[in-house]
């Protein structure tokens, strides 16, 4: 294929020429042309030139270090987030939770259950609290033990009241009076509420320890910050020192 | 084996955040570079460089890999350029503080360059920028491309969206402008008269 003969009014193809971006044909092409006009091959060194002192300019050579974190990856001592302690709580101790919160409800409408002739009775209504002591379950295994025991007792009286066509049935399973299910519903809120207490101490001390320590780090960053910047306006003053120096010995 | 772009890209679309970072770690200094010559400020660089890493790591699962990932990170730069171009509506601003550029010019060229050549260089650095400073956007981003990233005549065009002689016209009429304010400021033929 012919190629055209260069041109001094193609600046295009001077470009392309001048980055290398052009066949070797045209490259001859803008050779020939640049061997007999003077003023296009001043023109390629002058470009040339400017490329040339481009170089010079150098951008700061600053700190970046971006980083994309996500934020579950982040240690705690570096985050500062409301604590959701409840999703540390085990599955069995929110369902028995649930059970306790049913269980207060029954206790403050004072719902009175009760067995006789007739099968089950439920009544509610306010009466006297129970005058027997509360001892407080010593530890949460024995806590969990009562209410594991306690839901298996209720499981048995209901399965009592379905069945109660069936009297051999009824009189096999342990007769539990409503004082003693009262006493243990108590027994277990009580265990509950002391747990609770106990549970939202440890997270508060957790979350105190937490903000301790984001504030040192916090404050350790700005005293590093400020020696930093202080290393570099003392090495900035030296060096215009030097300048100042070097510009005065000169004019004398 | 160092892994490649696309290696990288294809991990962080897994899921692999670390992957991610090391795409960051490798286009952050070229990725602020350009944005600090098209935009000419520091710390509006800074904001425009850590801009297009969360904008490319959102879109992430949109990039098929129809371009190469460094394009792609260019036209993302580019347009946040244009964006805080026409938001601020104003010419680029060429900061350099004198002092960090007179340190970090001793340190690129060692203890043999004497202050007064260091002082010449920043001047001239400063006439570049300048220079740099009167052209039209398009013109200053088609030389920063070309000049400081080597890319080629067609993918500045694809990243500029114009003709691929648009593109060499921009850099001719450029390089012709920043001829005449160097002659303007006496700076001609500086390096090859070293």
């Amino acid at each position: 294929m012919m190629t055209n003969p260069f041109t001094c009014d193609d600046k295009a193809t001077l470009v392309a020429y001048m980055y290398g971006e052009v066949d070797a044909a045209v490259r001859n092409s803008v050779e020939a042309h640049l061997a007999r006009c003077a003023a296009c091959a001043a023109e390629v060194t002058a470009l040339g030139d400017v490329r040339s002192e481009l170089g010079l300019w150098v951008p700061p050579d600053v700190e970046l270090g971006f980083t994309i974190v996500r934020k579950a990856d982040q240690p705690a001592a570096t985050v500062l987030r409301p604590a959701q302690w409840w999703r540390t709580v085990p599955a069995w101790a929110q369902a028995a939770a649930a059970v306790l919160v049913m269980a207060a409800g029954l206790g403050i409408a004072n719902v009175q259950v009760r067995s006789g002739p007739d099968g089950l009775t439920v009544s509610t209504g306010w009466m006297t609290p129970a005058s027997a002591p509360v001892p407080a379950p010593s530890n949460d295994t024995e806590w969990k033990t009562a209410l594991v025991s306690l839901e298996e007792q209720l499981r048995t009286e209901i399965r009592s009241a379905r069945d109660q066509q069936t009297p051999a049935l009824r009189v096999s399973a342990p007769a539990v009076t409503d004082d003693a299910v009262l006493r243990r519903v108590q027994q277990l809120l009580a265990a509950s509420e002391e747990r609770q207490s106990r549970e939202l101490a440890t997270r508060l001390t957790q979350l105190n320890a937490d903000m301790n320590l984001q504030r040192r780090a916090d404050l350790m960053r700005i005293q590093q910050s400020f020696a930093q910047y202080g290393d570099q306006m003392m090495q900035q003053r030296q060096m215009l020192n030097n300048v100042i120096r070097v510009s005065a010995g000169g004019q004398q | 084996m160092v892994a490649t772009d696309e290696e990288l890209v294809a991990r962080s679309r897994d899921g692999d955040v670390d992957s991610f970072n090391q795409l960051v770690l490798r286009w952050e200094r070229p990725i602020y570079a350009l944005a600090y010559r098209v935009i000419g400020r520091d710390e509006d660089a800074r904001d425009v460089a850590q801009e297009t890493f969360l904008r490319a790591f959102r879109a992430l699962p949109g990039f098929k890999g129809q371009a190469k990932f460094s394009s792609w990170l260019y036209r993302i730069a580019l347009n946040l350029c244009r964006d805080w171009i026409r938001r601020k509506k104003r010419t680029p601003v060429v900061d350099m503080p004198d002092g960090v550029d007179v340190i970090e010019l001793a340190a690129e060229q060692g203890p043999v360059e004497s202050i007064e050549d260091l002082v010449a260089r920043q001047e001239m650095s400063r006439i570049v920028a300048d220079g740099m400073k009167l052209l039209p956007e398009e013109q200053r981003t088609a030389i920063v491309l070309k000049e400081y990233h080597g890319l080629t005549f067609q993918e500045i065009a694809d990243l500029q969206g114009c003709p691929l002689s648009t593109v060499k016209t921009r850099l001719y009429q450029g390089l012709t402008v920043l001829r005449r304010h160097l002659e303007s400021q006496g700076m001609t033929k500086f390096e090859s008269d070293k």
